[in-house]
């Protein structure tokens, strides 16, 4: 990995991890889509969504609403690795 | 005898790595949540706490400039000595009550203590709040939450270490039961999120734009008031439309009833 793309990777971690600790999830989840797609192994979008949910869910009676963030962010990573290795073949 | 050799791309091995892990994240988490329910939100909020308290510091006017400052002190001084002229007659009234209570053996005891709102809605999701106080401080998870004027929105629905979570009657799905109007008919109330809710109730109960809900205890707290009244002369019910007198997208202080 360049220099120019850890210093882009470590500005995308900034901007999510400032937005999950804002609850702005519609800025988190965009650009880490972003991340996903530009950087392998986005494992970043996993924390963001388990952080996320830490903060605000994963109470007992929100039942499986309660890990919406951390459920988004896997799907989101596996299905973005699956477009990834048609798109690049 | 010639083989051929196996060959993975490097996007197939990846794929398959990220799969592996995404189920190792979900075994771990679930095991966690199962063992443990409150480590990782207790743990994501321990570092999250510092920052959340800085940024209801800087919004409380902690970077205003000692002239600006003096000034709102001035102003909120001047504003503190109107209302204590109200609250004298407030008080009497209050005190009036607690003399009936008190006569028909029915004393209300109750402490509440003032906690800061440190995430609010729109950008805390599922219609919650985040305040500054847990069961350090005796709060716990059948506490109830009112807004200033004892307006009750919510409760507290996991009590961290120093912080809880509050879920506001408002939130989609959440019913509460509740007197409406003067005739205090009884109705459930059902969250719609945005501190809006509504309830139905018999058409021929008369139920206009203003009036008040409270909650069914003794002391009767306002819960909303009336913003609209939908009926259809086809339907036997009208539906009551109803928000908190008190803005939740501004809170940022609430009391919490231990």
């Amino acid at each position: 990995m360049n220099k120019g793309k850890i210093i882009g990777r470590i500005i995308f971690d900034l901007v999510i991890a400032i937005s999950v600790l804002s609850g702005w999830w519609f800025i988190a989840l965009p650009v880490a889509i972003c991340g996903v797609w530009l950087f392998s192994y986005f494992a970043e979008i996993v924390i963001a969504g388990v952080a996320y949910d830490a903060f605000f869910g994963m109470v007992p009676e929100m039942g499986w609403k309660g890990y919406v963030a951390t459920i988004i962010s896997i799907i989101i990573l596996m299905i973005t690795a699956g477009l990834k290795k048609v798109v690049r073949k | 005898m010639t083989y051929l050799a196996r060959h993975r791309r490097p996007g197939e091995k990846r794929a398959r790595t990220i799969v592996i892990a995404c189920g190792v994240v979900i075994a771990v988490i679930a095991l966690l949540q199962f063992l443990l329910p409150h480590f990782m939100p207790g743990l994501w909020t321990s570092f999250a706490r510092p920052f959340w308290r800085a940024e209801f510091s800087v919004s409380s006017g902690a970077l205003q400039s000692p002239e600006q400052l003096m000034n709102e002190n001035e102003m909120l001084e001047r504003q503190i000595a109107d209302d204590q002229v109200r609250l004298q007659s407030v008080n009497a009234l209050e005190s009036q009550v607690q003399e009936f209570e008190t006569l028909l053996g029915r004393t209300a005891t109750s402490s509440r203590v003032l906690a800061a709102v440190l995430k609010r809605p729109p950008y805390s999701p599922y219609d919650e709040l985040v305040i500054d106080l847990g069961h350090d401080n005796g709060v716990s998870s059948t506490s109830l939450v009112y807004a200033p004027g004892n307006v009750l929105i919510g409760r507290i629905t996991d009590a961290l270490s120093q912080t809880s979570k509050v879920m506001l009657f408002s939130s989609p799905g959440e019913q509460y039961q509740v007197l409406i109007g003067n005739a205090h008919t009884p109705a459930t109330a059902v969250g719609r999120g945005g501190g809006q809710y509504q309830a139905q109730v018999s058409r021929d109960v008369k139920v206009s734009e203003g009036d008040y809900i409270v909650d069914p205890s003794l002391n009767d707290h306002v819960f909303g008031i009336v913003t609209s009244v939908v009926s259809d002369a086809s339907d036997p019910f009208a539906t009551v439309l109803f928000a908190p007198p008190v803005n939740i997208y501004q809170l940022r202080w609430v009391l919490i009833q231990k």
